[in-house]
């Protein structure tokens, strides 16, 4: 399949509105515009496009509920916090390909009647802040953005709002707590943000990735969209890909491609000809494969069938040299930091996890603790706030049910052998 | 209508509200930590899951809202469990130091644990460790102790409206600090007190000197300070109070405080408390025995009233007294001395503001709910901050701002600065133009009522006069009043202290009825309201029964087996005049301090010297009462019972909480020395009196303490018409003067004070030490002022040494000082001139010069 997301990607003046343009840029806002905004809708139901930020929620649905709330003005929020360790996949979109952000945004904004649009960008990704604020202004200089776009009645106004550095604020009413200047932390839902979002009017928040399909869905109209990949969630899809693997990167894939072929083909296989542990398919929040389970469809249906999530498509490879309890631990020590406070099984539960996992990496496991994590676990799971304390409890579970002995063995010899050994 | 079904118990909703809120209702306990009845949904504690039938995994009840056919289980081993484990997770890195901590005994999380939590914790590791700050003065700040709750924060902001405190950090380092993270320095409402569930925050007054299943008693009863009359439980160990807290859903508060209320009871149990009656001997009081001191009043009252006539002795009732302190002490002046000049310092204010507008608009004008303000549309504020002079109804306010009302700000207002929708600043002590134009411009739209035809006249005056106004946000403020459908007018007293002040109260009058609005007048002291219906003013007999209308003598001559004297009598500022010609020969001032509470007060001493005889009866040794002949020690808030009538006209009960002094009640004191002069009065307890009330005054008739104790006693009780008869009002009086000076000098009403009684509270004097000159940021950069500079600041009559503190809500060139230290109040610098309508001092206009020091 020829690129979409990342055309250009390897030219260096990607960024520039006029290279983008070269390549057919903004015609498909201009296509957009000179339909009825009911129709654009169409096409996005015929496409099947589904959220890319982890959860997989059909896009037209969630555009229709925030359509049919009488409330305005309408807010469109881009979800460009990437934050979750594996994740950057959004980073090329946001960095060499800003403007067909820019024009998802708008195009989508024209179907839902929201004038207003925030990119909130992660706090760490200072490059690419720069880069869409430049690419922002060239678009309102062409009256791509602005008061009566293209001269077609439409208004949409963008601007870009950084994170502080808070993963929960990928989560979207923490994003919208934290745009409106509070403390990022998630609100009761519902009601939902299509309903009462930020500053209690309708609001939208999609992925950087889902609103840079819109351009695509233009081009190729709605049907032809959902011939690529996956029939259930059909489109392109950004893999990337780190670890242990020869070539790691993002890749614009069709979505359902194997994950073998993934680490094996696209990537060349495990780096220095190492052997495959682990693979952890959707970024660290999304349950681990060990080695004999990556023969899977990567989309939102299959790989929850096969027990873990799709999640931001971040897929983490570890090979033989990787200890797990280590990474459990390390992934427990982000999850802690991270944990917004505002709920008692994530906040707590997240702290002790960390600190067993913590002795038994460091040779001071005890008999019991592998009964204690699965019990803390076992608090934690279906009680937490938001999915961030659902995420922790599951990598522990996922951890411990395919490398028990791992765990055993660290607390029996009470050390770390592959630690020592590198 | 929704059914649902909890625990097998069908219930059903008259509204939609969570299925906790819904089980609280059917009386089925759901245990939380983070959710309180005051406080909006959180959703944080995660413990008041429950199993719902058709859903698949816990719920929790505090967010899920409840659905017609519901079925809810409460408890069930599963819910254990969870809940088990969440108060395992919050133990973890919780202190457990119990034994050492204040709130054992009435901690949520104790309790929790007693009933669901596990018998052994599991949890090996190291607890975090957060030190406890008591950088603060009142409050100590425990975050090991903390549980994330978040409630205080919550309380701070959603409903004290203060936002002095917030969450600070992530995960397991969340914790409560305030924007200082040192002192508080917020509203010291302590409403953050009543919500933590555990000891995080805890009050520093009662630190370790007792524990809640050591409380003797509690007793309901009605705080001391304002008029507004919040309900509160006194908690009493070894016959002291140990602690002063709301009740949920009780009173007109409903469970919330004001720093005053909470935190100023000590003065109660100060040492300064007069003890013995004090009599002057050879220049100098000396201490008494009861028999001799009221030998002497009686002896020297009669002799007066046989030698001068009755009407040159003069009756300062009081505003802190009981309404039977206040009847009796009005029926004594009257009937055994034979004097109607019985007026109170209320006449600077309130009484003056409340006669006006009775006279102009009938009687229970000013007599509206408080909770009615949080349904207003629109809220016009003025001559005062509401949040500082009655802080509980201010929060009212901001209620109202955050549900959408429109709050109009006239003047200064600083407590409402977060809340204000259009404030109109007019140029000093030139509010009448602002006004009358407003009035006018109302007037226009509204047409004429023909209801009250003085009203109608004046506002065709007002026409051909066309006032005319520039100020900013006027046009706003004017919009705002024209579209709401349902307005009220809060009213403060600094409106009153102005020669002009009743052109001002009829601009307040005729928006009231053209705007058909609820009319709410800020009241400084907490029975107010209740003296004027007890009839401690010159022209009124109980219950606002005129006293020249020949029917009314009548009918109390008969009840009061006596002849009423003829003469009127005299305003307050009138009788310190007459002591100042020598009209006047003896004073009896009740629970008041008219030496330091009226304006221009070292020539109301000067006055006060001239007396022939003074008596003042009071708790402490106040500035009038040193300048006393004879000084009789009252009882207190606490020690006696008695009602108060709140300014919404709520009628409540005070209670006997602790023992006495040594002191007497008010109003036996003056019983027995009625007796000693020959009029009998008959009196055991106070509910004697108040049957003798309900039976002369038809605004309490046939009213009991049975009756007053199951709340919601507002009168007229019973259903009395109010009078009908509308009295004639002078009319309007030109004052034109220019007002160009650089600084006027200003009452500050500091939420944090209140005279006589906070400046004996150690709390409140920690809070707020010592009096500053409060000046606006713009005229502070002027002449280079900063906060925390010394100055000197110098009227036509003295001068005051203070420090300075910038305050921005202040937008005019108005400079405030309190009256409430006794280092000099700011009326010993303050002139005057009266109001020729209202009787109320003019103190507008006072021009100050500071000095850097």
């Amino acid at each position: 399949m020829e690129n979409f997301l990342l055309r250009n990607i390897d030219n260096p003046n990607s960024a520039d509105i006029g290279e983008y343009e070269k390549s057919g840029g903004y015609k498909n806002l201009t296509r957009a515009l000179g339909m009825e905004a009911a129709e654009v809708l169409e096409e996005v139901k015929a496409s099947g496009l589904r959220g890319r930020g982890g959860a997989g929620f059909p896009t037209f649905m969630k555009w229709n509920f925030a359509k049919a709330d009488p409330k305005f003005p309408k807010y469109l929020l881009c979800n460009a916090d990437e934050g979750e360790p594996g994740t950057f996949k959004d980073r090329p979109i946001l960095e060499k390909n800003p403007h067909l952000l820019i024009e998802g945004m708008a195009i989508s904004g024209y179907v839902l009647g929201a004038e207003h649009g925030y990119i909130y960008l992660r706090g760490e990704y200072p490059a690419a802040k720069d880069i869409l604020e430049a690419a922002i202004k060239q678009a309102y200089e062409k009256n791509l953005l602005g008061d009566n776009i293209l001269g077609k009645g439409f208004n949409f106004s963008l601007a870009v709002h950084q994170g502080a550095g808070a993963y929960i604020c990928g989560e979207e009413t923490a994003l919208i707590e934290s745009l409106e200047g509070k403390k990022g932390q998630p609100r009761t839902k519902p009601p939902f943000p299509v309903n009462v979002g930020v500053w209690d009017m309708p609001t939208i928040v999609n992925n950087v990735e889902t609103l840079s399909n819109l351009p695509l869905i233009m081009e190729i109209g709605g049907e032809a969209y959902s011939k690529i990949g996956s029939e259930e969630c059909p489109g392109p899809k950004l893999f990337c890909v780190s670890g242990f693997v020869e070539k790691p990167g993002v890749y614009e894939l069709p979505m359902g491609t194997n994950l073998k072929d993934i680490i094996y083909k696209h990537c060349g296989g495990i780096k220095n000809g190492g052997k495959l542990k682990a693979v952890i398919p959707g970024g660290i929040s999304t349950p681990v494969f060990p080695a004999d389970g990556i023969d899977c469809a990567m989309d939102f249906v299959a790989v929850p069938k096969a027990g873990s999530m799709l999640g931001s498509g971040a897929v983490i490879v570890m090979d033989e040299s990787v200890c797990m309890v280590k990474v459990t631990y390390r992934a427990l020590k982000f999850f802690e930091h991270e944990s917004c406070g505002k709920c008692v099984p994530c906040r707590e539960g997240t702290d002790w996890l960390r600190k067993i996992l913590e002795r038994i990496e460091n040779g001071f496991g005890r008999e019991g603790d592998i009964e204690l994590l699965l019990d803390v676990v076992k608090v934690m799971i279906g009680r937490t706030f938001c999915p961030l304390g659902d995420g922790a409890a599951g990598v522990v579970t996922a951890m411990i049910k395919h490398f028990r002995n791992e765990f055993e063995e660290h607390i029996s010899t009470r050390k770390c052998k592959l630690s020592e050994a590198n | 209508m929704i059914t649902i079904t909890i625990n097998d118990k069908e219930i059903t909703l008259d509204q939609p509200m969570s299925v906790l809120e819904a089980s609280r209702q059917a009386g089925i306990k759901i245990p939380t930590l983070c959710n309180h009845e005051i406080l909006k949904p959180y959703g944080g504690c995660r413990l008041c899951v429950v199993e719902v039938e058709r859903m698949p995994r816990l719920q929790n009840s505090c967010t899920l809202i409840a659905a017609d056919g519901m079925v809810v289980k409460t408890e069930s081993d599963v819910i254990s469990e969870v809940r088990r484990g969440i108060l395992e997770f919050l133990l973890i890195n919780h202190p457990l130091d119990c034994p050492y901590c204040d709130k054992a005994g009435e901690c949520e999380l104790q309790d929790l644990v007693n009933k669901y939590g596990a018998t052994a914790g599991r949890y090996k590791e190291e607890k975090r460790k957060v030190p406890e700050s008591r950088k603060d003065q009142i409050f100590a700040r425990n975050m090991e102790r903390c549980v994330a709750c978040t409630r205080c924060v919550r309380m701070c902001h959603d409903v004290q409206g203060s936002s002095s405190i917030a969450m600070i950090g992530r995960g397991g380092h969340t914790r409560m600090e305030p924007f200082t993270a040192e002192s508080f320095n917020c509203e010291y409402c302590g409403n953050c007190l009543t919500v933590c569930p555990v000891g995080a925050i805890l009050s520093r007054l009662n630190m370790h000197s007792f524990r809640p299943w050591q409380v003797d008693k509690e007793v309901e009863t009605v705080c001391s300070y304002c008029g507004v009359g919040c309900s509160l439980i006194a908690q009493v160990r070894d016959d002291s109070i140990k602690r002063v807290i709301p009740k949920l859903g009780l009173g007109v508060n409903k469970g919330l405080l004001c720093s005053r209320g909470r935190f100023g009871y000590e003065y109660i149990g100060s040492e300064e408390r007069l003890k013995t009656p004090l009599v002057k001997k050879d220049g100098e009081l000396v201490q008494s025995t009861w028999s001799e001191a009221l030998g002497i009043v009686a002896d020297k009252l009669t002799e007066i009233s046989k030698v001068n006539s009755g009407s040159s002795i003069a009756g300062i009732a009081s505003s802190r007294c009981s309404n039977e302190d206040n009847y009796v002490f009005q029926k004594f002046m009257r009937m055994a001395c034979g004097t109607n000049n019985i007026d109170s310092v209320s006449r600077t204010g309130f009484a003056a503001a409340q006669k006006y507008f009775e006279d102009l608009l009938g009687q229970g004008i000013t007599g509206n709910m408080v909770d009615g303000l949080k349904h207003s549309e629109t809220i016009l504020v003025l001559g005062g901050d509401p949040t500082n002079v009655n802080p509980v109804l201010g929060l009212s306010i901001r209620q109202a701002a955050r549900d959408g009302a429109n709050i109009v700000v006239i003047g200064n207002a600083g407590g409402l600065e977060k809340f204000k929708t259009v404030q109109v600043v007019p140029h000093v002590f030139e509010e009448a133009e602002v006004l009358e134009s407003l009035l006018l411009a109302v007037s226009k739209e509204k047409g004429v009522r023909g209801e009250r035809p003085f009203v109608d006249k004046e506002l065709r005056v007002l026409a051909d006069r066309a006032p005319k106004t520039d100020v900013e946000g006027f046009e706003e403020a004017k919009k705002a009043l024209l579209e709401s459908g349902s307005t009220s007018i809060v009213m403060g007293m600094d409106l009153v202290q102005r020669t002009d002040g009743h052109r001002l109260l009829f601009t307040v009058a005729g928006l009231t009825y053209l705007l058909e609005a609820r009319l709410y007048l800020l009241c400084e002291r907490p029975n107010e309201q209740g003296l004027i219906d007890a009839g401690c003013v010159p022209e009124m007999l109980p219950g606002g029964r005129p006293i020249n209308i020949s029917d009314f003598r009548a009918k109390f001559e008969a009840e009061w087996n006596g002849t009423l004297p003829e003469n009127d009598g005299l305003t307050i500022l009138e009788m310190i005049e007459g002591a100042r010609n020598h009209t006047i020969k003896a004073m009896y001032v009740m629970g008041e301090n008219p030496a330091f509470n009226l304006p221009d007060s070292q020539s109301v001493k000067d006055a006060l010297s001239g007396l022939d005889f003074l008596v003042v009866q009071d708790i402490f040794l106040t500035e009038t009462a040193e300048m006393a002949d004879v000084v009789l020690p009252a009882l207190g808030w606490t020690e006696k019972a008695g009602t108060y009538t709140n300014l919404e006209r709520r009628i409540q009960l005070q209670k006997k909480v602790v023992e006495q002094t040594g002191g007497m009640e008010d109003w036996r004191i003056i019983a027995e020395l009625s007796n000693k002069m020959g009029y009998a009065m008959n009196y055991s307890e106070t509910e004697d009196i108040m049957r003798e009330i309900a039976r002369v005054s038809p605004l309490y008739r046939d009213l009991s303490y049975n009756e007053i104790a199951q709340g919601n006693c507002l009168w007229p009780y019973h259903g009395e018409p109010l009078r009908g008869e509308v009295n004639e009002v002078p009319g309007m009086h030109d004052v034109d003067k220019e007002y160009n000076a650089d600084f006027y000098l200003a009452v500050e009403k500091p939420l944090f004070h209140s005279g006589t009684l906070s400046r004996r509270s150690e709390a409140l004097m920690k809070i707020y030490p010592e009096p500053l000159l409060k000046v606006g940021g713009s005229t502070a950069a002027k002449i280079g002022l900063q906060d925390g500079d010394r100055v000197q600041f110098t009227t036509s009559s003295g001068t005051i040494e203070a420090l300075v503190a910038i305050d921005d809500s202040i937008k005019d060139n108005r400079v405030y000082y309190s009256n409430n230290f006794r280092s000099g109040g700011v009326f010993s610098v303050m002139k005057f001139n009266i109001d020729k309508v209202t009787n109320a001092p003019g103190i507008e206009g006072c021009e100050v010069r500071i000095k850097k020091l």
